[in-house]
């Protein structure tokens, strides 16, 4: 049996989707989302072989990420989620039950954002909000890291 | 922690989206870079469990092939690593050698594929301290890495550092001035006894002696150049197998026990010296020797070859050694000298007139002889003689007598029957009065 990759489910399901949010949209620069689709689709069928493939995706990816999303927001947070199983699939980071734990996890934290995004007037206040989270993660992680060093390394 | 190639160039791409996002105030560019940033942050949380938990498996046991060692010996340390890897986590451990040894050869890290299963390698390697003292092991590095991240954490437990190595001084283990000999003959392998000889020449690195700098070439390059010395060795012991007749029945369990220990010391010798000398004889008669011999395979392949029971053309029939005749003789003399019964006297008198006797007609053994002139083929300060010591062991005494004449050092090992079951080999004494007649 020769089942399709979950990268190209995943393009499968983007490809859909683009294209109904533009068609639906009715936008004048629609065909920009076409065009970067069409270079996504380049960029998973050349890069099959090569190292680092996950970045030649992020690379591709992301302006069409911005294209969508400055259709529709939501239409955005599709193509993030899109993207993230195309380059998950790429890189082999689905493949047990825990991966799709993440995976979901992740959309539903990216949901958070486009939320927090959506109801902000300007870029500094969610920007400021994701980046004292950050920096809260952070400082939480160095403290267990530096615990986690003493107990095994003396130090 | 280390970022990957991949995480660099993801990273610039979401700081070069946030920042536009900033300037421009773009909403749409906000979502791509900081999406892009919490799929980067996710991986390392997920990097940093998964390090956490292979790290908190990770379990070393090293066994020494000898504890304590001479200070520039080598040693031989076997690990055996015990961890539960990670999908998509590749690791590399390696064991941490105790500062102040140099690794010889064999291979002191592990590296394994990403399997989620508990995993057990073993990794054998051989060392040399080079400063005496008890010194610990450094520990273990752990090198964990994944599509995104790479992480290197050393481990320095209690449990991580054992055994202890103790190192004794080489004064300790120095045998005395006329066993050493000198060592006159120059080795390459890396020794903390300094030879005459120059080895060859290298640069100056921070750390070199300065007394060891050839000025002549230094200034002719205007570059400073250290000489490396050559080590010094001693000579190898002479390894002298007896072999029995074939023409009579011998003790063939003991036969079969006296071959591995002749190979053990052979290879033993080769490992220590670099080269062995065999000496096969049977009875009076010399066989084979293998000179100096550095290939350990051709070596055994000869022994092989050559152990088994062989024809004796001469034999000695029990002659006693001219020596020990003369020996007996002066001892006689001496009692006759203190006796006054006359019974023991004439006894005596008839003892001393068959010594003589047998003193008049026998004449050195051409055995005596071949083995003179083996010897003074090779440099040697040490024998080891294995002999089953069945039947008539007359010549053991003559090459005795031989070795003693040049000073060497002898040990005979005779596979005895009466102690089958426990030790094959007992030590005797290089006296004949102590060997089996």
């Amino acid at each position: 049996m020769n089942y399709l990759l979950p990268e190209y489910l995943f393009f499968i399901a983007l490809a859909a989707g683009v294209t109904g949010i533009t068609l639906l949209s009715g936008s004048p620069a629609g065909y920009l989302n076409f065009m970067l689709l069409l270079l996504l689709s380049g960029i998973l069928a050349i890069t099959r072989t090569w190292h680092d493939r996950g970045f030649y995706l992020v690379c591709s990816g992301e302006p069409l990420v911005v294209a969508c999303s400055i259709m529709n927001l939501w239409a955005g947070l599709f193509t993030v989620c899109m993207l993230a199983g195309i380059i998950g699939g790429a890189l082999g980071l689905l493949e047990s039950r825990q991966d799709l734990g993440h995976f979901a996890f992740f959309c539903g934290s990216s949901a958070l954002i486009a939320l927090l995004i959506q109801v902000s007037n300007h870029v500094l206040l969610p920007l400021l909000i994701l980046g004292s989270s950050a920096a809260f993660i952070l400082a939480i992680q160095s403290v267990r890291t530096y615990q986690f060093q003493k107990h095994y390394t003396g130090a | 922690m280390l970022l990957r190639r991949c995480t660099q160039g993801l990273c610039l791409i979401s700081l070069l989206l946030i920042s536009c996002a900033l300037i421009l105030d773009d909403m749409a560019v906000l979502l791509a870079g900081s999406t892009l940033i919490m799929g980067i942050f996710g991986q390392y949380l997920i990097f940093d469990h998964r390090l956490r938990e292979i790290v908190a498996s990770v379990e070393i046991q090293r066994s020494l092939s000898r504890n304590p060692v001479r200070k520039g010996t080598m040693l031989q340390v076997a690990s055996t690593i015990t961890f539960r890897g990670s999908i998509r986590m590749h690791v590399q451990i390696a064991d941490l050698l105790p500062s102040h040894t140099i690794l010889i050869d064999g291979v002191s890290s592990v590296t394994t594929s990403p399997d989620p299963s508990s995993q057990t390698h073993q990794c054998s390697y051989r060392i040399i301290p080079v400063i005496h003292g008890t010194q610990q092991f450094s520990g273990i590095s752990v090198t964990i890495r994944n599509l995104f991240f790479e992480d290197t954490i050393r481990l320095t437990r209690e449990s991580d550092r054992k055994p202890v190595l103790s190192v004794q001084p080489s004064g300790l283990f120095t045998v005395p001035a006329s066993e050493l000999s000198d060592g006159t003959r120059d080795s390459r392998k890396t020794s903390v006894w300094k030879g005459a000889d120059i080895h060859s020449l290298r640069e100056y690195t921070a750390g070199d002696d300065l007394r060891h700098a050839d000025w002549k070439i230094s200034a002719k390059y205007d570059r400073i150049f250290i000489r490396k010395y050559s080590g010094l060795m001693s000579h190898p012991p002479l390894i002298i197998v007896d072999l029995p007749w074939n023409g009579v029945p011998y003790p063939e369990k003991e036969f079969y026990r006296m071959i591995p220990d002749v190979t053990g010391m052979v290879r033993h010798t080769l490992q220590t010296y670099q080269y062995v000398s065999v000496l096969i004889i049977s009875g009076p008669n010399i066989l084979h020797l293998i000179r100096e011999e550095k290939n350990i395979s051709r070596c055994i392949a000869e022994l092989g070859e050559w152990m088994h029971p062989a024809e004796r053309l001469v034999h000695f029939y029990r002659m006693p050694d001219r020596s020990d005749l003369r020996s007996n003789v002066r001892d006689i003399e001496h009692a006759l000298r203190q006796t006054t019964d006359t019974r023991t006297l004439a006894c005596y008198e008839i003892l001393r007139d068959r010594y003589l006797g047998i003193l008049q007609y026998q004449r050195v053994p051409a055995f005596s002889g071949q083995v003179e002139r083996t010897l003074s083929q090779l440099l040697i300060t040490e024998a080891y003689l294995f002999s089953l010591g069945c039947g008539d062991s007359s010549h053991i005494r003559h090459v005795v007598r031989q070795l003693q004449f040049q000073k060497i050092r002898v040990h005979i090992r005779i596979m005895d029957a009466a102690l089958s079951g426990t030790s094959a080999i007992r030590d005797h004494p290089a006296d004949i009065r102590e060997v089996r007649s």
